[in-house]
């Protein structure tokens, strides 16, 4: 199991683990250093007030704004769709975990599972064009916002940064272009991922530790 | 006074002023096995090398006032942090750390312009940086994570690594890397590969628009498939092509096969989009 394999799973860890898992975060202190990090938000979760939990209307809210914008469909009655898994994900071991984690993360794992788990493959044969999160912000920041973020912190990066995502950019183009293609291509879905982890770690990088 | 004489006295001056601006600093911390040790620097390098007991050494070399040096010990982890004052900037922000870790220390680097550079250990290396240089080398059963923006990463002997390089527009080499995981994901940059790829691992490297060139001995035994969308793919050793592959073999675009004993053979993916793919015997000696 990878590191990526193991945070995008961490929201099926209920109250162990399993042992796929635990030997992961046995060997990778990187990644025990940020279960560690979650236990402690979840240690914290009941302090807060259960008034505070977002009701059913918000998820049902950010899914009709998801179906709106095209990112995810509408579902069969018998299939869960991405906002009820998440909404009773909010309820896991993990859930207030999962609400905390970066909205950087959070989007692009959307995007993934969005692309992952709910295209049917009737759609696929429909041959209607993939929903992903290109044009949405990582971070509730565009572009524009995170340059203008850089310019305000360090100058002397802001030329670096832009480009960056120039590039970044054209390879979310052009890795979108070839699922567009050939929407069954395994591996152009995992280059489309990849090109989206490569501009989260863009956004990562210039708002961590490392931006002075 | 002759004017060479006034020359030497100023540049005497100068030195002298630069070297009460540099200020050196020593912390020690005494830890346990697998110790945690964390160094973020914006401006500076961070080299990490073995020491010989349970002791965390952290020299620092401060360029000026206008940065201080942040420590702390939880239990098993040791934080370093430079922390720039008002005013501070590139320059008068520089720290320079040479840290010296037990080899089973876990060590996570942050920098945005200094050189990180690691040595002769076994325990995780985590290293992220803007523009900083990467390099690392004589590692061994560890986890190796690497993100850079535009820094060059060169990881040279990792054995038995689980290692995952994520760099956008910087060049990556790999020499004598090893392990059941070995990852580079690049935007622009290109990337090189001088090795045996194991004998049971999986090998992906994959590049947007740059270069992707393995330097393998003839002996490798390894699956290997390599895919350029618009650009060219050049084999230079024979593979017992496959009957099904995953994807359409385009000549010139594509090659998947099996080298040497298919039984103890690594997984060796290799992918770019507009770059060039080039599968190299290496010369023997």
């Amino acid at each position: 199991m990878t590191c990526v394999e193991l945070q995008q799973s961490l929201a099926e860890i209920e109250n162990g683990s399993t042992a796929e898992q635990q030997a992961h975060l046995r060997t990778c202190s990187s990644c025990s250093a940020l279960v560690e990090e979650l236990a402690l938000i979840i240690a914290a979760a009941p302090a807060l007030l259960e008034a505070e939990e977002p009701s059913p209307r918000v998820w049902n809210s950010i899914e009709i704004q998801l179906r709106q914008e095209g990112l995810i469909r509408p579902q069969r009655a018998n299939q869960p769709s991405a906002l009820s898994l998440a909404a009773s994900a909010s309820r896991s071991r993990w859930g207030w975990a999962r609400l905390m984690v970066p909205a950087a993360a959070l989007m692009i794992l959307i995007g993934i599972y969005v692309n992952q788990r709910f295209r049917t493959p009737q759609q696929l044969v429909k041959g209607q064009p993939l929903a992903i999160t290109s044009e949405a912000n990582i971070a509730g920041l565009n572009d524009d916002e995170l340059l203008q973020e850089i310019s305000n912190q360090s100058p002397a990066l802001r030329a670096q940064y832009a480009d960056s995502l120039r590039r970044v950019n054209d390879y979310i183009a052009d890795a979108k272009r070839i699922v567009d293609a050939d929407p069954y291509d395994e591996e152009a879905r995992r280059s489309l991922m990849e090109a989206y982890q490569q501009k989260s770690m863009l956004f990562e990088l210039a708002m961590d530790r490392s931006l002075p | 006074m002759s004017g060479r004489t006034i020359k030497l006295v100023a540049l005497s001056v100068m030195v002298a002023g630069t070297l009460l601006a540099e200020n050196r600093k020593e912390y020690r911390f005494n830890v346990g096995p697998k110790a945690s040790v964390s160094v973020n620097n914006p401006y500076g390098s961070i080299s990490v090398r073995p020491s010989s007991g349970n002791t965390v050494v952290v020299n620092a070399l401060l360029h000026s006032d206008k940065v201080e040096v942040d420590n702390t010990q939880t239990a098993n982890r040791v934080y370093i942090q430079s922390h720039l004052l008002p005013g501070a900037d590139a320059n008068s922000g520089q720290v320079d750390y040479e840290v010296l870790v037990p080899t089973d220390a876990s060590i996570t680097l942050h920098s945005s312009t200094g050189q990180l550079y690691a040595e002769k250990l076994h325990g995780d290396v985590t290293m992220e940086g803007t523009a900083s240089p990467v390099n690392a080398r004589d590692l061994s059963n560890a986890h190796v994570h690497v993100k850079t923006l535009n820094g060059a990463v060169t990881l040279r002997n990792v054995q038995d690594g689980h290692v995952e390089v994520d760099s956008l527009s910087g060049e990556v080499t790999l020499n004598g890397v090893n392990g059941p995981l070995v990852q580079v994901v690049s935007t622009s940059g290109n990337i090189v590969y001088i090795g045996d790829f194991g004998s049971s691992g999986e090998y992906r490297l994959t590049s947007h628009s740059g270069d992707i060139e393995a330097t393998i001995p003839e002996t490798t035994s390894a699956d290997v498939s390599a895919r350029s969308v618009r650009g060219e793919v050049h084999d230079d050793i024979p593979l017992q092509p496959k009957t099904h592959t995953s994807f359409v073999i385009q000549q010139g675009r594509a090659f998947a096969g099996t080298m040497g004993r298919a039984a103890v053979s690594s997984t060796v993916v290799l992918r770019t989009f507009s770059g060039k793919i080039h599968l190299k015997k290496r010369a023997d000696k």
